[in-house]
């Protein structure tokens, strides 16, 4: 109960003072790169079938909601039919503020959006499934993602068809 | 998300994720970013703010073709809740 309230708090700190966030992210240890994988475009954006992949904890309600009780977060994923009624995406997440993506889904992911520039031929398709993660993974989770779950999607994006893949954080 | 987005990249798709969080960025190193300096909850922009969110999904898949060198954080600079988009 205490731990809900502490934690809403924070949520809104986070949220309405960004310089919590920076110095956090200061501070925070992360996986830090050198080299910058790179693959180009190699056709005009009005033929790519674009793919959506978000960390914002999206997920049908009918499958298992991601683990919100682990401080060192859920690695896995979730996988969301492009054409899935609104009724049947919920979000599961308490490290955000997700009351305005509640309201609509195109705050986190832009399904709506993507259908429009589709239907304007500016891009060629929608790729058949969209990837959901819950972001906030650490410690022991860091390899299962990086080893495991992140090139999993990856591969299945690759079979799904995606020529590109816009991603979206919470 | 940058891991995940580096993952996707070196399975040979072009990637472009929106940020909101620079410093992460600059550190994972993911090969496109979209930097905008929103509050986190809102990577697209206020809730049915259609040429807000219209807007910032073309720039980034704008940037998958104009963006050559690979790190390159893109910053509109559109201020959140001020900057009118038509």
């Amino acid at each position: 109960m205490l731990r809900d309230v502490v934690n809403r708090a924070a949520v809104q700190l986070f949220k309405r003072v960004p310089w919590i966030g920076e110095q956090w992210a200061r501070h925070h240890r992360f996986v830090e790169a050198t080299t910058v994988p790179w693959a180009p475009m190699r056709i005009p954006l009005g033929e790519a079938v674009v793919a959506l992949v978000t960390t914002a904890g999206v997920h049908l309600a009918t499958d298992p909601p991601f683990d919100m009780d682990d401080p060192d977060g859920d690695p896995s994923f979730r996988i969301v039919p492009a054409d899935a009624a609104r009724d049947t995406i919920t979000i599961t997440h308490k490290y955000y503020d997700h009351s305005a993506a509640d309201r609509d889904l195109n705050v986190v992911v832009p399904v709506d959006r993507l259908r429009e520039l589709r239907d304007a031929g500016r891009i060629g398709g929608i790729a058949p499934r969209i990837y959901s993660f819950m972001g906030h993974v650490d410690g022991a989770h860091l390899p299962v993602l990086i080893e495991r779950t992140a090139p999993d999607v990856a591969a299945r994006l690759v079979a799904d068809g995606a020529g590109a893949v816009f991603l979206t954080p919470a | 998300m940058g891991l995940v987005q580096r993952a996707i990249e070196a399975h040979g798709i072009p990637t472009i994720g929106v940020t909101l969080q620079k410093a992460v960025t600059r550190k994972v190193k993911p090969p496109r970013a979209l930097y905008l300096r929103y509050p986190f909850g809102h990577p697209m922009g206020e809730a049915f703010n259609v040429a807000q969110q219209r807007a910032i999904l073309m720039t980034a898949l704008d940037g998958l073709v104009t963006i050559t060198e690979p790190g390159t954080i893109l910053e509109p600079g559109w201020a959140w809740r001020r900057h009118r988009f038509t």
